[in-house]
């Protein structure tokens, strides 16, 4: 018998893979993402607001919204044919299948994130290189976060009427601390101010991603028991 | 299940408790507007307080008992603390619509806007878009056992996530001035105006376990209603 | 001199006796219309 980590890799390559085998879902993410960035340009006042004021707004607006949609793809996946009935069957646990499940998210997100942040910088002026480091272990840790709920909330939605609209409204709420945590540690970053201003965000939002992870892989169990 | 009949005098008992419940608001009306001293600094409005503290009081509380229902159940499995935790989730969503209604009021008066993004206004804000959003889900589910796991679920992250957004907005504030109209500290209240409010406080809590009431026993007649439809045919009772 | 109010306090009290009895009302309603 596999380890439960073992289980969950399996399931998440399988995502991944099915999802390298077609694109779809990438693409449109990628496009919607690209998309959201370029209205961004239109929506503001050049003249009034500067750019780098704006900049962390429009990242987060972006990325969250592009992390949600993308969410949905998960479990309407394995709903279409019903092969969440043979996920269930199989000997991997649930623990398994929702760590699974998740990594495939937070691999399909984050790719989605690395090329929309080049393209970001591109369209809004934003120097990134001298702040990569930091500003990258805030986007991992934002995006931890939304996605493990995400994931969950997912799971839950999909069985639900009108599941796409459901997720949104279910996991908004939820990007709240994720989403103000980043969006301020990138302005203090893109302003280059110390770190100590940002740390009780960090901590913030380290807290909030291990109690999520933690409550959400435990109570994962119940969205799917039949 | 409880038989309908059962079902039936509980709801009409719940009545009397309903009826009772609002006399005693008509009366905390009559106190607040009528018997009690206006404020000196902010002028009538203050009365304001009267509704709005204990409502929020109230709507904190039904939110505690959506949390605290939504963990039992997922360890119980009991299909009556799912319907405790749903009437708490509505009754809930109707007082913070009135704090949310009754706060920006007194907020136009006394600190000059309608909203400010203070860290309780928020915060109750956000408990009402988890509350719609439970209430929601709850439409969007059909089948029954399905509808309360997902239910649980959702109460208890909402509980959770209750002090993550609590503390958000207060470093969000930090961040930011504060407006100056917020710094003004809580007037002392003088006896009678205490004592109007420590009645108000008794009283809304009394209204929202009678509508609490009246809402789960509504359900539980809905659902023994729905029971025995479906036993009929058998004829087996 | 307190500052004349009162007009707010008495949409306030009004806004808060609407929403009551409006959901008051529907809680009967529902459960008399089987």
């Amino acid at each position: 018998m596999a380890s439960p980590l073992a289980q969950a890799w399996a399931i998440a390559a399988k995502d991944l893979r099915l999802e390298f085998r077609s694109r779809t879902a990438f693409l449109s993410a990628l496009v919607f993402t690209a998309l959201v960035l370029a209205i961004f340009n239109f929506a503001r006042d050049p003249t009034a607001v500067a750019t780098i004021d704006l900049a962390p707004s429009i990242l987060w607006i972006t990325f969250s919204f592009a992390g949600v949609l993308a969410l949905n793809r998960a479990f309407s996946l394995e709903k279409e044919n019903r092969t969440i009935d043979g996920l269930l069957l199989s000997p991997a646990s649930r623990t398994a299948l929702f760590l699974g499940k998740t990594a495939a998210n937070l691999v399909f997100v984050g790719a989605v994130e690395a090329i929309a942040l080049p393209l970001f910088a591109l369209f809004f002026n934003v120097p990134l290189l001298g702040v990569l480091p930091p500003l990258l272990l805030v986007i991992a840790l934002a995006t931890v976060g939304f996605v493990t709920v995400g994931t969950l909330m997912s799971s839950m939605a999909v069985n639900t009427r009108f599941g796409e609209m459901m997720l949104l409204v279910l996991v908004l709420p939820f990007l709240v601390t994720p989403v103000s945590a980043a969006a301020s540690m990138s302005a203090k970053i893109f302003a280059a101010r110390p770190f100590a201003e940002w740390a009780p965000w960090l901590k913030l939002l380290t807290a909030y991603d291990i109690t999520f992870f933690v409550i959400c892989t435990l109570v994962f169990e119940t969205t799917v028991e039949e | 299940m409880t038989e309908v009949p059962a079902a039936e005098r509980a709801l009409r008992r719940s009545g009397v408790w309903m009826a009772v419940a609002l006399l005693l608001v008509a009366g905390v009306y009559v106190r607040a507007l009528a018997f009690t001293p206006e404020e000196a600094t902010q002028g009538l409005a203050q009365k304001i307080f009267y509704i709005h503290a204990p409502s929020a009081w109230v709507a904190f509380l039904a939110c505690g008992i959506v949390g605290v229902c939504s963990l039992l159940y997922l360890f119980l499995k009991d299909a009556r603390l799912d319907l405790l935790a749903a009437s708490s989730a509505e009754v809930g969503t109707v007082f913070l619509t009135t704090v949310l209604v009754t706060g920006p009021i007194w907020g136009k008066t006394i600190w000059g806007a309608w909203w400010t993004w203070d860290a309780r206004l928020t915060l109750t804000l956000f408990l009402w878009f988890i509350c719609l959003g439970y209430l929601v889900l709850r439409t969007a589910v059909d089948e029954p056992g399905r509808r309360a796991r997902y239910s649980a679920v959702l109460g208890i992250l909402g509980a959770l996530l209750v002090p993550f957004i609590h503390i958000s907005v207060l470093l969000f504030r930090t961040l930011h001035p504060k407006p100056v109209v917020l710094q003004t500290s809580r007037p002392q209240l003088p006896g009678s105006m205490l004592l109007t409010l420590l009645l108000s406080f008794t009283v809304f809590t009394v209204f929202f376990v009678a509508l609490l009431v009246r809402r789960y026993a509504w359900a539980r007649l809905r659902d023994a209603r729905a029971q025995s439809a479906a036993d009929s045919p058998d004829a087996s009772r | 001199m307190p500052p004349a109010n009162g007009g707010y306090m008495i949409a306030a009290y009004v806004a808060a006796a609407v929403i009551y009895l409006a959901y008051s009302a529907w809680l009967f309603w529902r459960s008399r219309s089987r």
